[in-house]
């Protein structure tokens, strides 16, 4: 593993990931899920719950999710891909029903379920303008996407909004708050500059999967409307195809250079990764796929077949689950893969390169 | 040794010539239609896979139309879907990618017209086509280095600053060139 950039030195992630230890860059832990479960659709979401404890309008989380580099670091290693706000993002978005929607079923939606909400964004829309100003179930959310890392993340954004800084760390999308201007890193969820540095954002998990198998799971789901208040060319993905998998998202390369090279994997490999209580963890979502059920350290990740998706659970005390044939067994009963008994936790499919550049001592699942 | 404005005199009639003659008249036109849509088309204003036929238009299209969204790229207003093709209609690419037209037709007219004068020599209509090319280049140079992406290419900052500058420097080659070619030209018809 060859390092781009020095980083201070860290113990393991999962020593730093440990609840309660001090502030500052390079702490992490003590953030929290809260997993809710909707009776009428059966969807459950999971916020990571925290306080506003920042100066200004954005909400964010209690302590800092694990980082392991300073933020001059990070600041040293900004790229600048395309003007502030010239992938404008979309604040006021418009919903329409499935009957309504302008998306194949093969291509990729990013799912989000909350209380009496069920919400697609396709990635054909999210691709031109990377995030949207949301309300879900009465909270307001930023949808975040990042072409060039293969993320999507939901943030809380309070009273505020979110836009595009057209600035990449590590390929990786940099977000500003428009109440301070502070710039926010999406996988690392963490401000690195301005008035929020340090602060870590309450984020929710998105579902990535396909418009087909979303709208199955989910009927009466809405989806992103291509009236955004922009006009794109919304059927062309300017970077690749996910349908098949093409272009940028199978090439070696990337845009701007990696904040590290660790040739363990492809550079495009998709990993599910998460970050928190129970340390730093990347799971190859091939080998979750196969197996059903991945035990990771104090996580476990599970296998959605109707969805073709993962959701990752906080499991600190082992309790045993395996895959059967009518849904994931555990000790009592049998769950639906989106339904266990634990919290949910805040877990992404990101491409290789960019979780471990991030994170360059993160477990690693394969 | 013949002066600048010498030079240019001698462009304006060779462009005069070429504009009068039915034959360079059209290759000037082709030329002008045929550039300006390649370079709608790299800039993804123009393209394939529209499903109908409808005309979309921004609520605020005044507002709208000087947005730059990159480099010489600014936000369309109106969307015109027609069967399969698309076209996104941005009031300044338009007339961006019509101006490089017309020096790359200029070019490849005067230098047809040239080519046609028996006694000039030096000239090929590549010259023209040749000093297009930074310019249908900047055209790709979209707000988030899309080009270097599907090329599979890594951005450095010396590559970044080679395509914000390879616009300017396309319409300069142009002009050099339509002077060039005009003078040759000119001197084709004189002698």
């Amino acid at each position: 593993m060859e390092r781009q950039v020095t980083r201070r030195a860290v113990l393991a992630a999962g020593l730093t990931a440990l609840a309660g230890c001090t502030g500052g860059a390079g702490s992490s832990g003590g953030t929290t899920t809260q997993t809710t479960t909707d009776s009428t659709t059966g969807a459950t979401s999971t916020t990571e719950s925290g306080t506003t404890t920042g100066t200004g309008d954005v909400p964010v989380a209690e302590s800092q999710l694990p980082l392991e580099y300073t933020f001059n670091e990070l600041r040293d290693a900004v790229h600048t891909g395309a003007r502030k706000d010239a992938i404008p993002a979309i604040d006021e978005p418009v919903f329409v029903s499935p009957d309504e929607a302008e998306v194949d079923d093969e291509a990729i939606v990013f799912g989000i379920a909350a209380g009496e909400t069920v919400k697609a964004y396709p990635q054909q829309i999210l691709v031109w303008h990377e995030v949207v100003n949301d309300v879900v179930d009465g909270t307001p959310l930023a949808v975040t996407y990042c072409p060039l890392t293969g993320t999507a993340l939901g943030f809380e954004r309070g009273t505020t909004t979110f836009g595009v800084s057209g600035k990449l760390v590590n390929n990786n999308l940099v977000m500003y708050d428009r109440a301070t201007d502070s710039w926010w890193s999406q996988i690392l969820g963490t401000a690195f500059r301005g008035q929020y540095e340090g602060d870590s954002l309450r984020g929710h998990p998105l579902v990535w999967t396909t418009w087909g198998k979303w709208r199955d799971r989910f009927p009466d789901t809405e989806v992103l409307s291509q009236e955004t208040g922009f006009l794109r060319n919304y059927g062309n993905d300017p970077y690749g195809s996910y349908n098949p998998k093409g272009g940028y998202y199978t090439q070696d390369s990337t845009l701007f250079d990696t904040l590290v090279k660790d040739g363990r994997h492809h550079p495009k490999e998709v990993f599910v990764g998460t970050r928190g209580q129970g340390g730093v963890v990347a799971i190859q979502e091939a080998e979750i796929a196969d197996r059903g059920v991945v035990p990771a350290g104090e996580y476990l990740a599970v296998h959605h077949p109707d969805l073709d998706a993962t959701y990752t659970y906080h499991n600190p005390e082992g309790v045993e689950f395996s895959a059967g044939d009518t849904g994931i067994v555990g000790p009592e009963e049998t769950h639906r893969p989106d339904d266990l008994p634990l919290d949910r936790v805040m877990a992404f499919d990101a491409m290789w390169f960019a979780w471990v550049g991030f994170y360059p001592s993160t477990e690693v699942i394969a | 040794m013949i002066s600048l404005s010498e030079s240019v005199s001698q462009t304006r009639r060779s462009i005069d010539a070429a504009i009068r003659r039915w034959d360079s008249a059209a290759v000037i036109a082709a030329a002008t239609v045929l550039y300006a849509l390649t370079y709608l088309t790299a800039i993804g204003h123009v393209f394939t896979g529209a499903r109908s036929f409808d005309l979309v238009v921004v609520a605020d299209p005044l507002a709208r139309f000087a947005q730059s969204t990159g480099t010489f790229l600014w936000e369309p207003i109106a969307r015109v879907d027609a069967g399969i093709v698309g076209y996104l209609f941005s009031p300044l690419n338009t007339g961006l990618g019509l101006l490089l037209g017309v020096l790359v037709g200029l070019n490849l007219g005067v230098a047809y017209l040239a080519w046609r004068q028996p006694k000039a020599c030096g000239i090929s209509a590549g010259s023209g086509f040749l000093a297009a090319i930074p310019a249908l280049i900047s055209g790709s140079a979209c707000c988030a280095p899309v080009l270097l992406v599907v090329l599979g290419i890594q951005a450095s900052g010396l590559l970044l600053l080679a395509i914000d500058v390879a616009l300017p420097l396309g319409v300069l080659l142009l002009l050099g060139s339509l002077v060039y070619v005009g003078r040759m030209g000119a001197a084709g018809q004189a002698a």
